[in-house]
């Protein structure tokens, strides 16, 4: 219903200091992360030093990848939870092919081929075939997990070319601090962004999450964008999959397991909401690191891990439910 | 497609009539929706486009959008025949149509909203977000719209948006601007504005089609009319050879068949349903009216005018501002749907799918749903007494279902209808509301829900009967209530009751 007399009225529309902090939930995560750094630079001496953030930068990126793969899947209105047992997939052609081999681009090579076929089945299914995608990619989660059961007979493939290349890549560390994974996720962070913001495959995905109708009508494709984003979920996935292996120095088929669920609690501590067309990546990201330093802090509190389960779940539904909260006010 | 392009385009020739719909056909299963309607718009002029509801202008207007594609007939664009296969292939075509339902991206920017379409772009490909922002600025100058193309879309009032739709169809350089009933959230001062907006437009060269109920607004702003009547075309004449009462003419011009079989005698007995001076937030104004037992009160009203609002209102699901709502001799308190159950009123929403059925489940739980605690001893439903129960109204009221199991989405329009009326009455009801009892209902149908109306009033309940068709409302109805923008505008007597009558107070 019009409030406003006036076509001329805006008033409405400007935007105050307060509503851009309110609306810009990406202020209100740089907070959070700061805070919850803080709090543990505090409470306890060995949290802020170098090793250990760089550290938990390092296994933060593994997440942060996936996660900027599934944030614009959410965006895109669909859900990936596929992506905990692509981790785990993925390692088996890496390791296997780099075995016969020797040759690391190959392997990533045939991890990148697993990660595509993943992504169109996937997209197939979900956007084409109109299957719910959260049943859709919980049944590819099933499926590959018992895959990879199935063809390492529940042990690991060890990794016998060894090679430096395919070690520094997961273990590495740039100057010797930041390690390689943590600048993957950053620039695979930047590029992502940018696409999202200023190219129109980006705007495309916001629109078809946000009102498929109006974009239908704007002459968008939505069935081929959301079928896009299922593949870029799945190869984003393949790249963290990839980093795994070469920390773990083999194709481990309990690799990953829960991995989805982390990487979907972040995504959606960070702003991305499940029904599409809101969020943003960078929201994402900082979603990743708040949970990734929330964990590493309590565990140098010396928490059991059971507590560090139960806080998260906390912090989950206070922060989701304030974000609902925040979006009803008028 | 840019804003310096906003002078009149001097290319279109304003002699060449801008659009040309020859003989247009469109049929859907059981229905003639168009029946060899034409329609012609000249550049810079506006067109208004009239009709009862089911006339045909929704479908008229949704082939011109792309939206469906016509049977037979053609399509002429300034002269040229041409084919609008989808709705982007018609906005490439020049054609804009804005609909009642807001086509814009609520989370994102006006600015970004204006060029959804074809997102303006730098030399290496990237989107030009600066460029969009100007040339929003410079599109919302030259049409008088001063918004700030900034803002996120969603925050901006019903109005606002319809003026972004406007402008977005400036930027892609519309030849043909059409409207749907653009007024039907306006406030009186934004309808002005609006009207500023489309002279706007037809001094650059721009066709307007106008859809309307509001003969005021027609004759103030419309070149040429064309009335539609069930799906055909019936004239197009200059806005200066009509008046209102030829208007209306052209619009009702039918008999109406006796479609509605009336076997009540006696008059109506004590009052049963008693509201008093009954505003809402949303729409209503001072309404007041009375319901007696064994009566049928129609309630009629052009689109917009509150029927559904009032019907919410009535029975609780709406929060009401002040008012009393009496049901035979208790207040109701409002937005208390449980109260309103138990003490007799029932709603048969206008949207059967979205507020009354549950689609998958079968014919017995969906009509049992409002009764289920009489059949429950101890917290247990028992099967038996349920079972029985429905059968016995599937009986009464011949619901065409293989078996009480069957899932109540394969039942047609008129069966699912009739569920949910014995929905209502296994309670044992006293006022019943009916919100357009017959939408989407094919005709044999509608007499058998119409026989069920009038037996049910005969059975001594009150019937409240929301409807925008005219027939249904002068075959059923005892008394006539009419709204207009949310007030009660005249009340008639089943003798009282002309077409001309309740429609000039319709459009009040």
């Amino acid at each position: 219903m019009p409030q406003s007399p006036s076509l001329s009225a805006s008033g409405s529309a400007s935007p105050g200091l307060a509503r851009i902090l309110f609306r810009r939930s990406e202020i209100g995560l740089v907070v959070a992360l700061l805070a919850v750094i803080l709090f543990f630079a505090l409470a306890s001496d060995t949290f802020l030093t170098v090793r250990n953030l760089t550290n938990v930068l390092g296994q933060a990126s593994l997440a942060m990848i996936a996660g900027v793969g599934v944030a614009i899947v959410f965006i895109s209105g669909e859900v990936d939870v596929s992506v905990g047992s692509l981790v785990a997939a993925v390692a088996i052609p890496l390791i296997t092919v780099m075995n016969a081999t020797e040759s690391l681009a190959l392997g990533i090579a045939a991890a990148l081929a697993l990660g595509l076929c993943v992504g169109i089945v996937n997209g197939f299914l979900a956007a084409y075939l109109g299957i719910n995608s959260l049943i859709t990619t919980l049944g590819t989660l099933f499926i590959l997990r018992g895959g990879v059961y199935l063809y390492t007979g529940q042990k690991a493939i060890p990794d016998d070319v060894m090679l430096e290349s395919f070690f520094q890549l997961g273990n590495g560390r740039l100057f010797e601090v930041v390690p390689y994974p943590a600048l993957i996720a950053f620039a695979l962070l930047l590029v992502f962004a940018y696409v999202m913001r200023h190219r129109t495959f980006g705007r495309k995905v916001y629109a078809v999450g946000g009102n498929p109708e109006v974009a239908r009508l704007a002459g968008y494709d939505v069935k081929r964008v959301k079928f896009t984003c299922f593949i870029i979920s799945s190869l984003l996935a393949t790249v963290s999959g990839i980093l795994l292996a070469s920390r773990l120095g083999s194709a481990v088929h309990v690799a990953g397991l829960g991995f989805e669920f982390q990487v979907v609690a972040a995504v959606v501590l960070g702003g991305v909401s499940l029904s599409g067309g809101v969020g943003s990546l960078f929201g994402a990201a900082l979603g990743v690191l708040i949970l990734s330093f929330l964990s590493n802090g309590l565990g140098m509190l010396d928490l059991a891990t059971e507590w560090q389960l139960v806080i998260t779940g906390f912090i989950i539904i206070a922060a989701v439910g304030f974000d609902e909260w925040k979006r009803r006010q008028p | 497609m840019h804003a310096e392009t906003l002078t009149r385009n001097e290319a279109i020739p304003l002699d060449v009539p801008a659009l040309a719909m020859r003989g247009i056909g469109k049929r859907f299963p059981g229905v003639v929706a168009l029946d060899g309607v034409d329609l012609t718009l000249m550049p810079g002029k506006v067109h208004a486009l009239m009709g009862e509801n089911g006339a045909g202008k929704s479908t008229l207007i949704k082939i011109l959008a792309g939206v469906y594609g016509k049977d037979s007939g053609t399509i002429a664009i300034g002269g040229v025949e041409t084919e609008l296969k989808t709705p982007r292939d018609a906005l490439k075509k020049g054609i804009k149509v804005v609909f009642q339902e807001i086509a814009l991206i609520s989370e994102f920017t006006v600015a970004e909203n204006i060029f959804l379409e074809e997102y303006p772009r730098r030399a290496d490909g990237s989107i030009a977000w600066k460029t969009i922002r100007a040339e929003a600025k410079a599109l919302f100058d030259r049409i008088g719209f001063a918004v700030d193309p900034a803002a996120r879309t969603g925050d901006l009032p019903v109005s606002q948006q319809q003026m972004v739709e406007i402008a977005r169809a400036l930027a892609h350089e519309a030849k043909i601007v059409v409207m749907d009933e653009p007024t039907s959230s306006l406030t009186p001062k934004e309808v002005e504005l609006l009207f500023v907006v489309i002279r706007r437009l037809t001094a650059l060269g721009i066709a307007v089609v106008y859809v309307s109920h509001k003969l005021d607004e027609v004759f103030e702003i419309s070149d040429t009319v064309t009335v539609l009547r069930d799906g055909r075309h019936i004239s197009t004449k200059p806005i200066g050879e009509h008046t209102h009462d030829s208007l209306i003419h052209d619009m009702i011009g039918r008999r109406i068949e006796n479609l509605f079989p009336r076997s009540r005698t006696g008059s109506a007995g004590k009052v049963a349903l008693s509201v008093e001076g009954l505003s809402t937030d949303t729409k209503l104004k001072d309404v007041s009216f009375e319901a007696r037992a064994g009566e049928v009160l129609g309630f009629f009203g052009l689109m917009g005018a509150g029927r559904t609002e009032l019907a919410k209102a009535i029975v609780g699901y709406d929060p009401i501002r002040t008012g009393r709502i009496t049901i035979d001799g208790t207040a109701l308190k409002p937005h208390d749907t449980r109260t309103a159950v138990s003490l007799g009123i029932g709603l048969l929403t206008e949207d059967r799918k979205l507020e009354g059925l549950m689609l998958e489940l079968p014919v017995q739980q969906n009509m049992s749903l409002a009764a289920l605690s009489s059949f429950a001893k101890a917290g247990f439903v028992d099967e038996g007494s349920e079972r029985s129960a429905v059968q016995s109204f599937v009986d009464r009221f011949r619901v065409k279902t293989p078996s009480l199991f069957q899932p109540i989405k394969n039942l047609s329009g008129g069966n699912q209808q009739k569920v949910l009326l014995a929905r209502w009455l296994m309670r044992g009801l006293k006022v019943i509301v009916v919100d357009e009892p017959t939408r989407g209902i094919d005709v044999g149908a509608k007499s058998e829900i119409f026989a069920l109306i009038d037996r049910l009033a005969g059975e001594g309940l009150a019937v409240i009967m929301m409807t925008s068709e005219m027939p249904e409302l002068l075959g059923l109805s005892d008394r006539i209530a009419v709204m207009a923008e949310g007030r009660l505008t005249a009340t008639f007597s089943r003798e009282e009751a002309t077409q001309e009558r309740i429609l000039n107070a319709a459009i009040a």
